[in-house]
């Protein structure tokens, strides 16, 4: 009987302080605007300056100081890869430098003298490949473009050679490439830019427009003397857990909504990869929303004035993105920083959206960023609940030692 | 004499402001001092070592066995041994691996016997830098092994050693990396994300500045102090400002270039003018969107959704042009894009003025967009007619 009052109590309470938020939220104009304007444009202006995401015929000058068949014929193939395109043929390295100077071209392929005469010698004729170093992207097209047509032009000149000596068909093929190779690349096989990055923005977008969404709501709070921890005044005190679920179950309603059309539809808009199954994309984001939920309540509590979010903590959008490793090898963290990146849900989010849906994984090939966010999700409940607490604490003290708390607000 | 007293006092007041409410300091050179620590002591390594690469050994022969340890013994690579392809892919779609190689069943004796047995690997290159690293490592490995069986067969013909590696090896390349070397995933970064870093902060920082004064209604105060003078206003803060972020920005360059050696063509001096006119025209950004927009809260957040598209728009990891046509010209907004052609000229080439003189321009014209909205800014800290959240 007792437990029935006391659990109708706490259901009473809680949707009280659910609804409340809620209305909070959308009586709120920036909070508005950033889980509204930027939740739902951030995600479609990445796509839209990513679209692409794969750079193609990049420019590269060519110095065929050799001017023999084989040169000629490397050039020619080079010229057909997709990575670079041979804008300029110069004469001398003088002329190249000067194109690449001015940002013409972003590469230099450049043929010796003695191209030829090595070759004939059989010994190794070397080329050498300038790259411009300003976007790693020039490079890996340059490098790539030019080792590939080497080991198409070996193979060639291996096959001829082995023709001369008589071995030909299959017996050449044999010596050339005794163990011929296959390549798969199977989730971004053009090693496109934007798959990659996109994936990670996204989820990063999710935490991000949540934490400065509430920081700014509990910034405002606390810039009207009110606190964004005030407990129902007759529970004296207690009722610290539906305080916190009721405020999260607001932000977790909007934000499942947020999240639904950042992970089904905007990929769906730009024909990003979809390979994860609809329920387990459901399981991840339920796990993901509810750790951030408690994620920005805990650091929100941080916020004292309504704009100061953006002072303190817009650079971290940048530093979340390199720890979720999806371009720096989480293998190749510094241990203090990986330690650091367990702070953030989107570390383990982004990993496990990347799997899902990139790679076409299961919920087993996300357990173990489940298992991470469970932690999570337990931790800054907690920790929640207790600057909820503290923030209590602090007010009825202040509360008591002067009756009208006074509103000393200067810049 | 006036304009100069009026100015002096807006410093002093600027001054006292700091003094009273620490986030100013806090959010310009505190997040400068933690974006330096974290991206100079992130990259540590330059380069990605022992990446973790999933093997699927189904020969278990002398020959797959040397193969593997010789994949290990490489900088990049790590072997990480798996019974059997299911269990590979699970850990490579799970991200704990980039790429799996499979080695075929009796391959020793397929090769032995001539019988060319294909070799499989798989990337995951959603793990951008990681996948291509390995990829990289896997095709050096397959090619060498490759290399090794032919020079077993000419051996065996009774060619000489060196004759053997004309054969083996008719073409290489040899690669040289203008500006960066060693390859160094941290310089490249870095070089440009810290500027990046500072524009959002200048930018960030002096909107709440400016935008404070109406927030807390104390902007007409401002404005007596002033001598009513806009101008000397604006001058008076930016004054206190531009000397802040002016020292952040030469900071970031004595650190980058002098005290950590990144790699420079041309001159330390040109990249300290370089980021004092970054400065200037971040300044001006600022001061321009709290002028159309005299409204704190929505010129805050304008002013961090522009910035951080900077990071973007500078074209330092994405090129612009393979951004679409429509996107690339708004890269011109933005004076990170500027700062970033510049450095490609000084940094990169060393081209000196001929090179960049170009960017300079560019940067200095930001500096004129605060004066169309300097009247409008006035109405606003005068009449604070605008809404304050």
């Amino acid at each position: 009987m007792r437990k029935e009052t006391y659990l109708k109590i706490w259901f009473h309470d809680f949707r009280g302080i659910w609804m409340h938020e809620l209305r909070q939220i959308f009586s709120d104009w920036g909070v508005m605007l950033i889980f509204f304007v930027a939740g739902l444009i951030y995600p479609l202006l990445y796509n839209v300056i990513y679209l692409n995401g794969v750079l193609n015929d990049t420019p590269i000058a060519v110095v065929d100081d050799a001017d023999c068949s084989v040169s000629r014929r490397y050039i020619r193939e080079l010229d057909a890869t997709r990575e670079v395109s041979v804008e300029y043929r110069c004469t001398n390295m003088a002329e190249a430098e000067k194109l690449m100077q001015e940002r013409k071209v972003k590469g230099i392929v450049m043929f010796p003298a003695d191209f030829e005469d090595k070759l004939a010698r059989m010994e190794t004729a070397t080329l050498s490949v300038y790259c411009d170093m300003s976007s790693f992207l020039y490079y890996k097209n340059a490098l790539m473009a030019t080792n590939h047509v080497m080991l198409d032009e070996i193979g060639h000149i291996q096959i001829e050679r082995y023709a001369a000596a008589g071995f030909s068909g299959e017996e050449a093929a044999q010596l050339v490439q005794a163990v011929p190779y296959e390549e798969n690349n199977p989730y971004n096989s053009a090693f496109s830019y934007s798959f990659f990055l996109i994936s990670a923005i996204l989820f990063l977008i999710i935490q991000q427009t949540m934490f400065y969404g509430m920081s700014l709501l509990v910034g405002t709070l606390r810039e009207q003397n009110r606190s964004f921890a005030s407990l129902p005044d007759k529970l004296s005190g207690i009722g610290i857990g539906r305080s916190v679920l009721g405020r999260g179950a607001a932000y977790w309603l909007v934000y499942m909504g947020i999240s639904i059309y950042i992970a089904f539809i905007v990929p769906a808009i730009f024909g990003l990869p979809q390979r994860g199954a609809f329920g387990d994309m459901m399981v991840l984001l339920l796990f993901f929303v509810t750790d951030c939920v408690f994620f920005s309540m805990t650091w929100s509590t941080m916020v004292t004035r309504r704009e100061t979010v953006f002072v303190l903590f817009l650079f971290m959008s940048p530093i979340c993105l390199f720890l979720t490793g999806t371009s720096w090898p989480e293998t190749a963290f510094p241990t203090f920083w990986r330690i650091f990146s367990y702070i953030f849900p989107s570390t383990f989010g982004c990993q496990a959206f990347i799997n899902l849906n990139a790679a076409g994984g299961d919920l087993s090939s996300i357990q173990s960023q489940l298992g991470a966010m469970t932690i999570q999700t337990v931790v800054y409940y907690f920790l929640a609940s207790a600057a909820i607490f503290a923030e209590n604490r602090v007010l009825k003290i202040s509360r008591a030692r002067h009756q009208a708390p006074s509103s000393a607000q200067s810049l | 004499m006036g304009v100069w007293h009026n100015i002096f006092a807006v410093t002093a007041r600027e001054l006292r402001i700091w003094k009273h409410r620490p986030i100013y300091l806090i959010g310009s050179i505190g997040v400068i001092a933690f974006c330096a620590i974290f991206f100079l002591t992130f990259f540590t390594d330059g380069l990605p070592s022992d990446l973790p690469i999933g093997i699927v050994d189904n020969d278990r022969s002398s020959l797959s066995r040397n193969f593997i340890q010789q994949l290990d013994a490489t900088q990049i690579g790590k072997t990480v041994m798996y019974d059997d392809f299911e269990q590979a892919r699970l850990a490579m779609q799970s991200g704990k691996i980039t790429s799996i190689c499979v080695i075929p069943e009796h391959m020793y004796a397929d090769v032995s016997a001539n019988r060319r047995p294909v070799f499989t690997y798989y990337l995951n290159s959603m793990y951008f830098v990681g996948g291509a690293l390995a990829y990289k490592d896997i095709l050096t490995m397959i090619n060498l092994t490759n290399g090794a069986v032919q020079r077993q067969v000419l051996r065996a013909k009774g060619v000489n050693e060196r004759e053997i590696m004309g054969r083996i090896r008719p073409i290489d390349v040899d690669t040289h990396q203008i500006g960066n070397v060693y390859t160094n995933y941290g310089y490249y970064l870095t070089n440009i994300i810290l500027p990046a870093v500072l524009e959002l902060v200048i930018i960030i920082v002096l909107i709440y500045s400016l935008g404070a004064e109406m927030k807390y209604e104390v902007s007409p105060e401002l404005m007596r102090t002033a001598g009513g003078s806009i101008l000397d206003a604006i001058t008076g803060k930016l004054v206190l400002y531009t000397t802040l972020f002016t020292i952040l920005g030469i900071l970031i360059v004595t650190l980058l270039y002098h005290w950590m050696h990144f790699p420079i063509a041309g001159s330390i001096w040109y990249m300290i003018m370089a980021i004092f006119l970054m400065v200037l025209a971040s300044e001006a950004i600022a001061i321009f969107i709290i002028g159309c927009l005299p409204v704190p809260r929505l010129a805050l957040s304008i002013g961090a959704l522009y910035s951080v598209l900077g990071f973007s728009l500078s074209g330092f990891t994405l090129p612009i042009e393979a951004m679409p046509a429509w996107i690339q010209g708004w890269s011109a907004a933005f004076p990170i894009r500027h700062y970033y052609l510049f450095y490609v000229q000084e940094v990169i080439f060393g081209a000196g003025f001929a090179g960049w003189w170009q960017e300079v321009v560019h940067l200095l014209l930001f500096v004129l967009l605060p004066l169309p909205i300097l009247g409008r800014l006035k109405g606003a800290y005068v009449n604070l007619n605008f809404p304050k959240n």
